[in-house]
């Protein structure tokens, strides 16, 4: 681990293109951080990487609320600009999941390019960024997209920079849409009776409800248990409804179909967020497959974790995505989840995609990276980082990668 | 220092050395390549004689007129992907082409090839329960809300001209339309695409009809709005819109367009997040009305505001009844709501037909696309209104004003050079206000041929550079729709960077 001594900490873009030019000098690697939060989650950096500190890069650069555009440098913590845009009566609709009090900076949120439970109806975070500045491998300073809503001037340079975890470019600063909060901002916690195979009926009744929530998210029963939604042991379906009084009363009938109901606080979002801390050191995978399967997703991921009563598991319904937070200790859970195929019974088969999140470092050599390796993704490394000194190895990248590197020309 | 040579990233087909694009390429047998593209399409399917390329020449975008060398019209997806691999055997420069509606000079093909892709428009799978369709690149944008339709789902971007633009195009543009503005633009709505790229090597980005999370670089984001610099889309995989329970259309007339852009900024700032709110001025609803699209607009307003807002009935009546009161408040002289589908549709006629009507006026008409933001309407409308008066020009406004897309457009007749040298000083004019005032230079027309020299005010030097090596990297050879988007000097100043 590199000294807390040896990391940058820019307060410009221009110092944050000082940092990169000085490690492709000296063929250096360096480990991006915003908020330092992610550090221990994703894969492995390069051992030697040195840390590029973004928290020193931070505050809000321009906010017109009559906009409806924010402008933040990489480091600013979403609490801040949470804060700021309450005040009027606006919101950034980011709610990645994070361990942190923060939120986790803008920077971060956006090169990992991490959602919530708004994403559904508000956007991913590619649907929100509007623009970006980036320091590039090869260390140039470059802006793309802008600060207004609409904009197809040049090739989309914002989307690229968005998900691409710091390998293309450092981002330091970024602009993203704003929405007005709705009048009314109401969660309900629906307790379903029954067993989990519920999630189906959920779904189904999610989809032809006459009902648009801001999110819907079913939590297992240990889930709701620690976010103290209920207690009964079985699985909750979290509602959150937004729109004026007369909507969302509406809307608020129309969820009494799908279970019995209570109007909690909106605060459990927050919580929900961060519920990894209700585990430290635990395993966080996701799965996805077609949300029509959600139900299928939903019964692989309670399968697998089995035996581990302490496993939290979440499904955001209309996008398809569950996710699970399992401890480390519960072994045989985690040998089901990475190793699905050797399970014995013959549940639904799940053929969508497993994202793991947070991995002991040890397992992250057997994850498969998807999409690091084709050619296409590989020329982009390559014309944006061509030295390999950004975040080497964090997104899956083989040993060649970090040998060319060290060695020079590929 | 070793340069980085993009070569290093997989073989390239052709032996060609990336980023060396300022060479200049041997000559192209036209005669054998029309020969080998005639073997995969048929005769019939390849245009060569000037009579018949005429049609070719221009799109949507007056002022242009560039013939291509010959059009090549592939059947299916097989014989587009041959047809590629022929143009890349003899190193060919092409050009695709959807419907010709954009805006940008896109798909003009300056004696180069011209692809057109009209020939693929099948809808090639619909699943309703996911709300995704997979379609071919030229599908209609409106043919592919009609398959929808039956299952209570439409495909949300609507361009004015969706009757005739693909959805090829769409993505090629990363196309909007009005009811973007709650909806989003094509990217929020493109979930996947085969491509077929410059050396004929296909490719599939995003996460197209699996329905998982992307993974790995935003390949498809990229794709998005590349403006066939990138790839051929073989097919597309669109997300589709249930179909709100209920619509409320309202028109509001303005004696001033002041007022109707502060009307403008108070509604998005309500909380309310219409799914439409288009401006026209007092000479677009003049033209309008005096046409055959008449929609019904008072002649005599300065400003008109069309909001519509949709989704769940319940509480919508409200909503619509806030944006009255909103309206009124800011002096709108009349609030009008549309009551039935057939009164709605009329209202949205003399919008989506505006640039039609404008017909009836001048012989040619040039449309800005321009994006500020949404607190410099009032101001940024004075300034235009001044460059228009300075030039001895009109200027009439039809505009996305909810998200600050504004829309100037001037017509007259190209003929007259005194005139069209006015109308051009105008418009650059109007395109510095409106990035001085931090906007973008377009919102949903692309650059093209157009907007290439408007670059440069709104990208430095390096942030072009590196549009170049993204365009590089899917085109090492830059064949594909060559001069538009980024200026040719701007990639050679990469190319020739020490390293």
């Amino acid at each position: 681990m590199t000294a807390p001594s040896e990391a940058w900490a820019p307060q410009t873009a221009i110092g944050v293109q000082d940092a990169v030019r000085e490690a492709i000098a000296t063929r250096a690697a360096i480990r991006i951080a915003g908020g330092g939060s992610w550090l221990d989650a994703g894969r492995p950096v390069a051992p030697d990487a040195r840390v590029l500190r973004l928290d020193t890069l931070r505050g809000i650069t321009q906010y017109t609320p009559g906009d409806l555009t924010l402008t933040a440098r990489a480091g600013t913590p979403l609490r801040e600009i949470a804060e700021a845009t309450a005040a009027e009566g606006q919101w950034l609709a980011l709610d990645a999941f994070a361990t942190s009090d923060d939120g986790g900076s803008i920077g971060a949120t956006i090169a990992t390019a991490s959602a919530g439970p708004l994403a559904y109806a508000l956007g991913l975070p590619r649907d929100i960024a509007l623009g970006v500045e980036v320091v590039t491998g090869d260390g140039e300073i470059i802006r793309a997209g802008g600060r207004v809503v609409k904009n197809v001037a040049g090739y989309d340079l914002t989307r690229l920079m968005t998900g691409a975890w710091g390998t293309l470019g450092v981002i330091t600063e970024v602009s993203v849409r704003l929405r007005a909060r709705p009048e009314v901002d109401r969660t309900l916690a629906l307790a379903r009776a029954g067993p989990a195979e519920s999630a189906a009926d959920v779904a189904a009744g999610l989809r032809t409800a006459a009902m648009a929530p801001l999110a819907a998210e079913l939590l297992n029963p240990a889930l709701a248990a620690r976010l103290g939604v209920t207690a009964t042991g079985s699985p909750v379906l979290l509602l959150r409804l937004g729109g004026n009084a007369e909507r969302v009363a509406s809307e608020q009938m129309e969820a009494g179909k799908l279970g019995d109901g209570a109007v909690i606080d909106t605060d459990v979002w927050r919580a929900l967020r961060q519920c990894e801390r209700y585990s430290p050191g635990a395993v966080v995978v996701r799965w996805s497959q077609l949300p029509s399967l959600v139900a299928n997703t939903w019964r692989h991921a309670v399968e697998c974790c089995a035996g581990s009563p302490e496993a939290l598991i979440h499904a955001s319904l209309e996008r398809g995505v569950v996710r699970a937070i399992i401890p480390a200790a519960d072994t045989a859970a985690l040998a089901r989840v990475l190793h699905p195929e050797d399970r014995p019974s013959g549940g639904p088969v799940f053929v969508g995609r497993r994202i793991a999140e947070r991995l002991p470092a040890r397992l992250w050599s057997a994850e498969p990276a998807p999409g690091t390796t084709d050619r296409l993704a590989r020329r982009v490394r390559m014309a944006f980082d061509p030295w390999h000194v950004l975040n080497p190895g964090i997104l899956g990248e083989g040993a060649r990668d970090a040998a060319d590197r060290h060695g020079g020309s590929p | 220092m070793p340069a980085p040579a993009l070569a290093a990233a997989g073989g390239q087909a052709g032996g060609v050395t990336p980023g060396a694009g300022s060479d200049p390429s041997p000559p192209i047998d036209a005669a054998s390549l029309a020969r080998a593209l005639e073997a995969v399409v048929g005769p019939r399917g390849v245009l060569r004689r000037r009579s018949e390329l005429a049609v070719y020449t221009a799109d949507g975008l007056p002022g242009y007129r560039k013939f291509p060398s010959l059009a090549v019209f592939p059947a299916n997806r097989a014989q587009l992907i041959d047809v590629v691999l022929v143009l890349a055997e003899h190193g060919a420069p092409f050009v695709p082409r959807g419907a010709g509606t954009g805006l940008s000079g896109g798909a003009l093909a300056d004696d180069v090839v011209l692809v057109g892709l009209n020939r693929l428009h099948r809808v090639l799978s619909l699943d309703p329960e996911n709300a995704v369709a997979v379609v071919e690149p030229g599908v209609v944008n409106a043919a592919l809300t009609r398959a929808a339709a039956p299952f209570g789902l439409y495909y949300a971007p609507d361009p004015s001209s969706q009757a005739a633009c693909t959805i090829g195009g769409n993505v090629a543009e990363n196309a909007g339309g009005p009811h973007c503005l709650k909806y989003g633009v094509t990217l929020n709505h493109v979930l996947g695409v085969t491509a077929v790229l410059s050396d004929g090597e296909v490719v599939t980005l995003g996460p197209g009809a699996s329905g998982a999370e992307s993974a790995g670089y935003d390949l498809l984001g990229a794709f998005v709005g590349s403006e066939g610099c990138f790839g051929v889309a073989l097919d597309v995989t669109v997300k589709l819109t249930r179909a709100p329970q209920a619509v409320r259309t309202l028109l509001a007339d303005f004696m001033s367009m002041d007022d109707a852009a502060r009307a403008t900024s108070a509604i998005i700032a309500c909380g309310i997040l219409p799914a439409a709110l288009e401006m026209m001025d007092g000479p677009t609803i003049r033209a309008v009305e005096a046409s055959i699209y008449a929609a019904g607009y008072p002649a005599d307003a300065e400003a008109v505001l069309l909001a519509e807002v949709d989704g769940l009935a319940a509480g919508l009546d409200t909503d619509a009844g806030t944006i009255a009161r909103i309206c009124t408040a800011h002096g709108a002289r009349t609030v009008r709501i549309a009551s039935d589908p057939a009164d709605r549709a009329r209202l949205w006629q003399g919008r989506k037909k505006a640039f039609g009507a404008m017909g009836r006026v001048s012989s040619h008409l040039v449309v800005q696309d321009a994006v500020i933001p949404r607190t410099q309407l009032p101001a940024v409308l004075a300034r235009i209104r001044d460059i228009a008066t300075r030039h001895r020009v009109t200027v009439c406004n039809v505009f996305h004003a909810g998200d600050g897309n504004l829309h100037p457009n001037i017509g007259y007749n190209a003929y007259d050079a005194d005139e069209s040298a006015r109308v051009d000083l105008a418009m650059r004019e109007i395109m510095r206000i409106c990035v001085d005032a931090g906007g973008t230079i377009t919102g949903e027309h692309g650059v093209g041929l157009d907007k290439i020299g408007y670059m440069e005010l709104i990208f430095s030097p390096s942030s072009l550079a590196a549009q170049c090596r993204l365009r590089e990297v899917f085109d090492p050879e830059r064949r594909m729709n060559p001069g538009k988007v980024v200026p040719v000097h701007s990639c050679r100043e990469w190319s020739r960077r020490p390293s």
